[in-house]
């Protein structure tokens, strides 16, 4: 299973790089030779503006239109072409630009990008602009001192705007991380309690272990085999992505990776033992899921508020309902990954937590030590809590 | 030596067993007998540690029993409990470490166990893909593959088949000649007879009746059966006697102790001609029926 996971991983970040046609700069065609005169402009604003243009000289109308055509065929091979179709064809050129007289055109195959077409349109302008005014006589170096740019800084008054796409990243990782793990190992945990309280095999194991030992054995079992088969998904996950660079980690999400994983651990425990509590109750394997799904609703309802609280992590509903503790290993990773988590919250969040995950543990030993051995229907919770 | 002593347990208002004690000693075997819900079950699952009963005590070799002891214990649940995905050798060797043994020795003792009980070959099979017979098997070899003390098996013939039967209770004998107390119930009563050295009997969570076939039939009436050739009922005014049954064989007489049998001969010699009289000795189901019926 975790072979399979860990290969779709792996294929979803290799396989879209495979058929991601290289990077290249941008190719400006410049027809004729007013246009060819604009070929340094072009570069040095181009530079300017973060955008790699190069430049090649046509040399009439229908030659740039036919090299802004994408060809469909240029790969070598029936697999070249595959691919050469798949990736949707690469023209020569990116833009075409004519320049006469009185007129210029910018000519592109379907979509241009808004910011190569303002950019060309300025080159443009400018060379009208210095044209016009040399010949209507103003001096050379006046109109040269006139087109060179006025240096402008720019100050960001939030500081840390800059890095919210990365935390808004790790927010998103830590609560996906818990989510998928708590959903598929919780689950597993209640199945695997389930199965032993059917199978009678809890009889005989409760001849030679303690419930506390059995239940607890459980949760730490399935939870460690849980995070090696999600390391060994996440590593290769990782390793792909660095090799073929897909796309690059967020600096932050390393940063907070401590923070993340503490709250994965108090996570996981609070739901797992809640899990195990459900499986000693059933009568039969297919009522796990019902009597486990107050977890469930609790597990879908703080990853859907964990959306919302990124959105307005500053909300005075989000910081009362990340003191409730189901919520709180979705919640807190998301408000303090957004920088909206005060410093004493953090140590008052965990010790909630650690308190929460006791009288759990606490509360899944009464009922483990009571319904494990029992026959008859499924029980409540209210009637496994009343069982002496 | 197990001593169970004034044992209690309720489940709500129903009270599973009532101060109920028993003894089995080292080396001994003692069969536990009764109707559904007399109290079997919750008495080797009190033994077990499975719960904590509300009242009495359990003590092995004079201290109470706790968790060190119960994994010199062996326990075969009434109802089988094994992993039925897990490999059979596997499933033996994992409850042999469960109870302390180390790996290697875990592996040998159940690869050994598995070749006593008929089971050499199926090391590496699944448990669900095998017979009910030979997953009763396993369970056996489960509870016995750590060599314990005290052998606690709740039903452990039901469903076997003849042989299955008979190598079980050589397997038993063994163990006890190995110097292992053996607590076992069965509602097969022709088997408790030619395996105990001693029978308990529960009824209603108490003990109805324990001890050896003979101390038990002491407990009851001697019974007498008379076949007499007569048309008269000679039966009727004699003392210390009671009919109990009368079919073709004869009839078959209660007799109160301290009566006097030679007397009751010669009334019957005087009544007819005597073809039959002896007294009968019921097997344990004669015995079981008369002390839970009296």
């Amino acid at each position: 299973m975790t072979g399979i996971t860990t290969l779709v991983a792996v294929v979803l970040i290799v396989g879209p790089a495979l058929f991601r046609p290289p990077t290249r700069p941008t190719v400006v065609g410049l027809v004729g030779p007013a246009a060819q005169a604009l070929a340094p402009a072009l570069q040095t604003t181009g530079k300017a503006a973060g955008v790699d243009i190069t430049t090649a000289s046509v040399s009439d109308d229908s030659a740039a239109r036919s090299e802004l055509t994408p060809s469909r065929t240029s790969g070598r091979g029936q697999l070249g072409q595959l691919l050469s179709s798949l990736q949707g064809g690469q023209a020569t050129l990116d833009v075409a630009l004519t320049v006469d007289s009185s007129s210029a055109t910018i000519e592109f195959y379907q979509t241009v990008s808004p910011t190569l077409a303002a950019l060309v349109r300025a080159v443009v302008q400018e060379a009208h602009q210095r044209d016009v005014l040399i010949q209507g006589g103003v001096p050379t170096s006046v109109v040269g001192a006139a087109q060179q740019p006025e240096p402008i800084s720019t100050v960001t008054l939030l500081a840390t705007q800059s890095d919210m796409a990365g935390r808004s990243i790790a927010a998103l990782a830590a609560g996906i991380l818990l989510f998928v793990s708590v959903g598929i190992f919780g689950s597993a945990v209640a199945s695997g309690v389930a199965q032993e309280k059917t199978s009678r095999t809890a009889e005989v194991l409760l001849a030679a272990v303690t419930p506390s030992q059995l239940m607890t054995g459980k949760v730490i079992g399935i939870g460690l085999v849980g995070i090696g088969q999600m390391a060994v998904t996440v590593g290769a996950a990782l390793i792909a992505n660095a090799v073929v660079k897909s796309s690059a980690v967020p600096p932050e999400v390393w940063t907070l990776l401590p923070a993340i994983l503490l709250w994965f651990a108090l996570g996981y425990l609070l739901y797992a033992f809640g899990f195990a509590a459900a499986g000693a109750m059933v009568a039969r394997q297919e009522e796990v899921q019902s009597v486990s799904a107050p977890f469930t609703v609790f597990l879908i309802g703080g990853y859907l508020l964990m959306y919302a609280s990124i959105a307005s992590p500053d909300a005075s509903w989000v910081r009362i309902a990340s003191y409730v503790p189901p919520l709180m290993p979705l919640l807190i990773p998301a408000r303090l990954a957004l920088g909206h988590l005060a410093i004493w919250e953090m140590p008052l969040a965990v010790l909630i937590m650690l308190a929460s995950i006791y009288g759990m543990a606490r509360l899944t030993g009464r009922i483990y030590s009571t319904s494990l051995v029992r026959g008859g229907p499924r029980l409540s919770w209210m009637a496994a809590l009343r069982l002496r | 030596m197990l001593e169970i002593s004034d044992l209690y347990q309720s489940f709500g208002e129903r009270i599973a067993v009532d101060k109920l004690s028993l003894t089995v000693g080292k080396g001994e075997l003692v069969g536990l007998v009764g109707r559904n819900g007399a109290g079997k079950t919750t008495t080797m699952r009190a033994v077990m540690g499975i719960f904590q009963p509300l009242g009495g005590s359990i003590k092995w070799s004079g201290r109470p029993v706790a968790l060190p002891d119960r994994l010199r214990f062996g326990y075969m649940p009434e109802e089988r409990g094994l992993y039925p995905q897990m490999r059979v050798l596997d499933q033996i060797a994992y409850f042999a470490r469960l109870h302390g043994v180390e790996l290697a020795a875990a592996r040998k003792q159940a690869q050994k166990w598995l070749e006593t009980l008929g089971l050499e070959g199926r090391g590496q099979d699944r448990v669900v893909a095998l017979s009910h017979g030979n997953q009763q098997r396993v369970q056996l070899a489960v509870a016995l593959v750590y060599q314990p003390e005290l052998l606690v098996l709740d039903e452990p013939f039901a469903g076997l088949d003849p042989s299955a039967v008979d190598s079980l209770s050589d397997v038993l004998r063994a163990e006890v000649a190995r110097g292992t107390a053996v607590l076992f119930s069965s509602h097969q009563l022709d088997l408790v007879e030619r395996l105990c050295q001693r029978v308990v009997i529960l009824e209603q969570g108490r003990v109805l009746a324990s001890g050896t076939l003979d101390e038990l039939r002491a407990r009851l009436p001697q019974r007498l059966r008379v076949k007499v050739t007569t048309s008269v009922d000679w039966t009727s005014g004699l003392m210390g006697t009671e009919v109990i049954g009368s079919d073709s064989e004869g009839v078959l007489l209660a007799i109160a102790p301290g009566t006097d049998t030679q007397a009751l001969l010669r009334v019957a010699m005087a009544a007819g001609s005597v073809e039959h009289f002896g007294f009968e000795s019921g097997g344990l189901l004669e015995l079981y029926r008369q002390l839970v019926t009296s």
